[in-house]
């Protein structure tokens, strides 16, 4: 264990080479680099966050929008169902009313074609009995006469009807 | 054998003195020097394609060099904070990478005993010379961030104190060589003493063990050339 001077001049100088040699091609690019990308993710980070508050915001202002949206969607729709449901009535009370009319009407009809039946049948059986009449009285009796008889007749039993 | 394993040993510790290679500028040229020359060249290389073509999102070798010096600058802004962290860097973050890759080249096979490959934190003068940087570096910075109130510190808290101060400035490069080196030195002997026994198997724990100690040592060097400066340059009293 010795110490030799030349030696620790040597050392001296290598080492201060490679000071200088590992501060040009080392330290200087990558503290550079290494500022560079702090600087550049920082800025990053910044302006995510202002996007973020953006996009809160929107979100708000849409939430807004979309509830407002939906309230008026809710209002048309309950304002057709109501529209909806007078119609539906009115078109039921018209239909009722039509009905009505229609059977009075046919009730009318009915009613008069059954007097015209009842008529016209009391014509035919006037008529039919006194062929009948004549048949079995064989011509005895004066055509008007009989005819008076069984017209009375036939009222008789009309009225008893 | 015993005489197998001392030969060994003390080849590996270079205590026959340093084997030169060759000069350069007058200056001898050892072992140690070429391995940290080879270590220059390896950070450099690596720091050079980790950041030729710097990617945002970071791949390959710009993610491992990222992590390191991202882990450096946490390491040394929990002692002195971000700002002086990054101040500091160069100097803090090199004698780490420095020490560690000096660490682990004593691992490689025949580091030791190769002429031109030998881990240059296992001899003390260059560990010295690290710990005469950093100590030095402490002095400069203190005098540059406080001016002349760095000298106070030399008689806190009573002036009673100021041969202790004085002499605590000579004994940390001391403590600091002697704990890296002795490790480091200490390692490689284990290391080659079990070689010599039984080369094979029974130096692998000593290896691993060699993994983790290279890198506390050097983790232990730094942060407390960390503390050094923190302390030397605190502006606040």
């Amino acid at each position: 264990m010795s110490i030799h001077v030349p030696d620790i001049v040597w050392a001296i100088i290598n080492f201060l080479i490679l000071v200088a040699v590992l501060n040009k091609f080392l330290y200087k690019p990558v503290v550079k680099m290494l500022d560079d990308r702090k600087n550049e993710i920082v800025g990053n980070l910044d302006q995510a966050a202002q996007a973020k508050v953006e996009a809160e915001k929107l979100k708000e202002e849409y939430m807004t929008h979309l509830q407002n949206a939906k309230a008026e969607a809710q209002e048309i729709i309950s304002r057709a169902n109501k529209i909806g449901e007078e119609t539906k009535n009115e078109i039921i009370a018209q239909a009722k009313a039509e009905a009505q009319k229609v059977s009075a009407k046919a009730q009318e009809e009915i009613r008069l074609e059954k007097a015209k039946a009842l008529a016209q049948l009391r014509d035919e059986v006037a008529s039919l009995a006194v062929l009948a009449a004549e048949k079995i009285i064989a011509k005895s009796i004066d055509i008007n006469d009989h005819e008076k008889m069984v017209k009375d007749f036939v009222k008789e039993v009309g009225e008893i009807q | 054998m015993f005489g197998a394993k001392a030969a060994y040993a003390a080849e590996a510790g270079g205590d026959h003195g340093p084997q030169i290679l060759f000069n350069l500028f007058g200056l001898p040229v050892t072992s140690e020097v070429t391995t940290t020359w080879g270590i220059i060249l390896i950070l450099g290389l690596a720091s050079y394609f980790a950041t030729r073509n710097m990617k945002r999102i970071p791949s390959g070798i710009q993610n491992v060099m990222e992590y390191a010096v991202e882990s450096l600058i946490k390491l040394f802004a929990g002692v002195m904070g971000e700002k002086k962290a990054k101040r500091f860097l160069p100097l803090l973050g090199t004698l780490f990478l420095f020490i560690l890759l000096s660490n682990y080249s004593g691992l490689l096979p025949g580091a030791g005993h190769t002429p031109g490959l030998k881990a240059p934190t296992s001899t003390w003068s260059v560990t010295l010379g690290l710990a005469l940087v950093v100590i030095i570096s402490v002095q400069i910075y203190g005098v540059k961030e406080r001016g002349l109130d760095y000298f106070k510190h030399f008689v806190q808290p009573i002036p009673v104190m100021l041969p202790m101060n004085i002499i605590e400035q000579f004994t940390r490069p001391l403590s600091l060589s002697l704990r890296l080196f002795g490790n480091v030195y200490g390692e490689e002997m284990v290391v080659a003493g079990l070689f010599a026994l039984v080369p094979l198997i029974l130096p692998l724990p000593m290896m691993f063990l060699g993994l983790l100690f290279g890198f506390i040592q050097a983790f232990v060097f730094t942060l407390l050339a960390t503390v050094y400066i923190a302390e030397a340059t605190e502006t606040h009293h």
